[in-house]
């Protein structure tokens, strides 16, 4: 029987339409994928399934029976649990605590009985095998991808008929990504509907029975995930062809070393990294999360305190901080790990944070040209395709695909030639993503140097020369040629023996 | 973004000062007469030019509670050293001025390159100061304000009051600061996302330290000013004026937390503390009551205008707009007809 069955359901933000007839039918016991470009309508649509927003108009069926929750709490109560992309989590509060928020176990007194939730906690993530992660600790002091289990815990804690991941594994690394995949495959055995959201499409091909694909607020296509090419999802998603996710990989790394780094160790999370980056070169860094990929990145970039030996084109330099390292052409720039929070102003319109590193340039007698700045900012809008209604418009309001242009803009004018990629494609759209692989291997052919982070496997394979895996806070291996492969990388991330 | 979206927090604040003039006009005939506007214009010069750096400081974030002390420290300072005399004050004023830039430099180097809470910091300094100032003079009067700065205070060139004309070019260089230099762009970045202005290369401690100093010498040239305008120095003289630099800040539109509004709001901000001041008094209250008006119609004002309170301004405003069902006044619920009553006795 159907669980969810949603048809004609309309949605408006003022003038903007996110929901133009959307239908979307999914029973017990499926994984089943929503697929679309960003903008497409997913958010808005799971949004309302978890009471966050309420529908203009259309009708959605639980169980047979009208659903329009008022409120996340009341669509929870009938059995909908959601975990969204923005984290819901107290940061003060211990993992225990955050699962079972308001909903605690208690005594006669009505006070919190901490036994009996530490057991609970243990109970449920023994229950679906949750990765190691310690009831007691604070949320605040977990990376990115423990909240996002914590996230996925809390979620399940309230036994739930449908469960909803809305890009929940963008912010994890591979054996976590696994480990989610395996789960979800599970829930759906034990006769729960997992509702699946990803831009990866070999993630919904592994996981998902069937797929709807939204495109401009609609639901164009519902396929059985056996029966649809990925160009033929891509398609749909885009309403056009995209000639191909990845651009083809030519060779453009010259002799020159761009980037040489010795020896480099931070705190006890970064154990001596040896690099060589080649100028044209790109070179994947690959590796389990927690292993020294973002210290190295936040080393090199200079906002963590390292030892080590550095050298940019051949000269030996301190890194002191992104002041020195973003200047001119022989320096550092990076796209950092967290658009929101270290890559861009939200409240400050997108010319304004395109121009922010490098705006003492466009002043003359300390006055800023605003007629160069403005020509500048609008060559860089046309040149990465950036889709905005105006230069003014706040970059908060953009697509995450558009903010990430940005970002890469905003790299592009300090004119660095070194540029440290963290997870570039986190949360943006597959036309994006082609759009950014395609611009990485344009700029290495002119001479750039990459470093390139992905939690994504396929995208270091598609288009890193290289791959650099690392493992304790070390290089474990370098791979190049034939054995670029996941099962390399993994191999060599995971045990010791694949280093030879 | 249209403009008007943009800047509606500014907008808002000068529609209020024009309405508070109004309204003030209806009260007191005369309100509006030139002689009156012109001195209160003065006054609100003194509040507009200790603002000024206080703007600066809360756009980028922080706040400074030093402003009293700094400002009554130059204007003892300036006492002492002329005695009177406008001979000294040729490196008199420099050195008061460079004094106040270097207490706003201490105030900025310990918050941003030693992380000392801007609350914390600024307080100590204020009341080291203070503690400074009363060993310094043990408590007794000083001499009086020199001629040239009584005229730089309340002296006229033509019909316009000197210190206005000091207040618009002060005026117009922090303007263009905030909106067409590297440090203003750096300042409104560094009051947003202080994390994101830092992976931007952005020179944040640079940049924070410079607004500090801006605020220090702010301070230490309107307390000269004050000390010319009550022809003399005394202590507790700039007490009034951090509830009032920050006030005007915030009444302009500027988000306290920092990284949004302008000067130009806080122009008006400091137009409306003014008016008000010559609004309360025609209450007839005493003056302890008078002190307890004050601070809750600023404490309104600013709920209004600023966003950083968003929650009490919604409710402020649900309670402006009539609710529906109940009546407004006596006569109308007398009107009422008596279905709508059948409860009452």
């Amino acid at each position: 029987m159907d669980l969810i069955q949603a048809t004609a359901v309309h949605k408006r933000f003022g003038g903007i339409t996110a929901l133009n007839g959307a239908d979307f039918v999914a029973r017990s016991g499926e994984v089943h994928a929503l697929l679309g470009e960003n903008g497409a309508g997913k958010s808005t649509f799971i949004q309302i399934l978890a009471g966050a927003i309420r529908a203009d108009a259309g009708s959605i069926l639980l169980k047979g029976k009208p659903f329009a929750p008022a409120s996340p709490s009341q669509a929870q109560a009938a059995g909908v649990s959601a975990v969204f992309q923005e984290l819901s989590l107290v940061p003060d509060l211990t993992v225990a605590q955050n699962i079972w928020f308001r909903r605690e176990p208690l005594s006669a007194l009505r006070t919190v009985r901490p036994k009996a939730l530490r057991q609970d906690t243990q109970a449920l993530l023994d229950r679906y095998h949750f990765p190691r992660l310690a009831a007691d600790l604070e949320v605040r002091r977990l990376t990115l991808a423990e909240r996002q289990v914590v996230e996925i815990a809390k979620a399940l804690a309230r036994s739930p008929a449908a469960l909803i991941l809305d890009e929940a594994t963008s912010a994890l690394a591979p054996r976590e990504t696994e480990w989610l995949l395996t789960l979800s495959r599970d829930l759906a055995q034990a006769g729960m509907l997992v509702v699946f959201i990803s831009h990866r499409l070999a993630e919904v091909r592994r996981v998902a029975d069937r797929i709807t694909v939204f495109r401009n607020g609609a639901t164009v296509a519902v396929h059985d995930t056996r029966e649809v090419t990925d160009d033929e999802l891509i398609a749909e998603m885009l309403g056009r062809r995209l000639d191909r996710l990845y651009p083809e990989r030519v060779a453009t790394a010259t002799q020159k070393l761009a980037l040489k780094v010795r020896g480099l160790s931070a705190g006890h999370r970064l154990a001596g990294v040896d690099l060589d980056l080649a100028e044209g070169e790109v070179l994947g860094i690959a590796g389990l999360q927690g292993h020294g990929q973002r210290e190295l990145f936040q080393s090199l970039f200079g906002v963590t305190r390292a030892r080590g030996r550095v050298e940019l084109w051949g000269k030996a330099v301190a890194l002191r901080g992104p002041r020195q390292t973003l200047g001119g052409e022989f320096g550092l720039a990076l796209v950092p790990e967290d658009r929101r929070n270290q890559g861009l102003l939200l409240s400050k319109s997108l010319r304004e944070n395109l121009t922010l590193s490098v705006i003492p340039r466009f002043a003359r007698f300390g006055i800023i040209d605003a007629a160069r700045e403005k020509a500048l900012v609008e060559e860089m809008v046309q040149f990465l395709r950036i889709r905005a209604s105006s230069p003014e418009q706040l970059a908060g309001t953009l697509s995450g695909g558009n903010q990430q242009k940005v970002i890469f803009g905003k790299m592009l004018l300090t004119q660095s030639r070194i540029l440290l990629l963290y997870d570039p494609t986190r949360g943006v759209d597959v036309g994006t993503k082609g759009e950014i692989f395609q611009l990485m291997r344009d700029l290495a052919a002119k001479g750039y140097a990459i470093l390139f982070y992905s939690s994504d496997l396929l995208e270091l394979v598609h288009v890193a020369d290289r791959v650099a895996v690392m493992r304790n806070g070390r290089i474990a291996a370098i791979l190049a040629g034939d054995r670029v492969t996941e099962h390399h990388i993994l191999r060599a991330a995971m045990f010791e023996s694949a280093a030879a | 973004m249209p403009f008007v979206a943009r800047h509606r927090a500014i907008l808002l604040a000068y529609l209020g000062m024009i309405g508070l003039l109004l309204l003030t006009s209806l009260f007191s005939p005369g309100f509006l007469a030139l002689a009156h506007l012109r001195s209160m214009s003065v006054l609100a010069a003194f509040i507009g030019i200790v603002a000024l750096g206080q703007t600066f400081v809360i756009l980028g974030g922080g706040i400074d509670l030093s402003v009293p002390w700094v400002l009554n420290s130059s204007a003892v300072l300036l006492t002492l050293i002329s005695n009177g005399q406008d001979g000294p004050l040729g490196w008199a004023m420099p050195l008061i001025l460079a004094c106040g830039g270097a207490i706003g430099a201490i105030n900025g180097l310990g918050i941003a390159l030693f992380g000392v809470p801007p609350i914390i910091m600024t307080l100590a300094v204020n009341v080291i100061l203070q503690g400074g100032i009363l060993v310094y003079t043990g408590g007794a009067p000083t001499a009086g304000a020199p001629p040239l700065i009584q005229y730089l205070a309340v002296g006229r060139i033509g019909e316009f009051p000197v210190v206005l004309i000091i207040w618009a070019v002060l005026a117009g260089a922090a303007s263009l600061a905030l909106s067409k230099t590297a440090f203003g762009r750096h300042l409104y970045a560094v009051g947003t996302s202080p994390t994101v202005a830092a992976y931007s290369g952005v020179p944040t401690a640079q940049t924070t330290v410079l607004a500090y100093v801006t605020c220090g010498l702010t301070a230490a040239l309107a307390g000269m000013l004050l000390t010319g305008y009550s022809g003399q120095a005394y202590l507790g003289m700039g007490d009034p004026y951090l509830f009032t630099s920050i006030a005007a800040v915030a009444i302009g539109g500027a988000s306290v937390l920092g990284g949004s509004g302008h000067y130009i709001g806080t122009i008006a901000g400091a137009f409306v503390l003014t008016i008000l001041t010559g609004l309360l008094p025609a209450l007839n209250l005493s003056n302890g009551a008078l002190l307890i008006v004050y601070g809750v119609v600023i404490l309104v004002t600013v709920s209004l205008a600023s966003e950083a309170f968003p929650e009490l301004g919604r409710a402020l405003r649900r309670l402006a707009v009539r609710r529906p069902g109940r009546p407004r006044n006596m006569a109308e619920a007398i009107k009422t007809p008596a279905g709508n009553r059948e409860d009452m006795p």
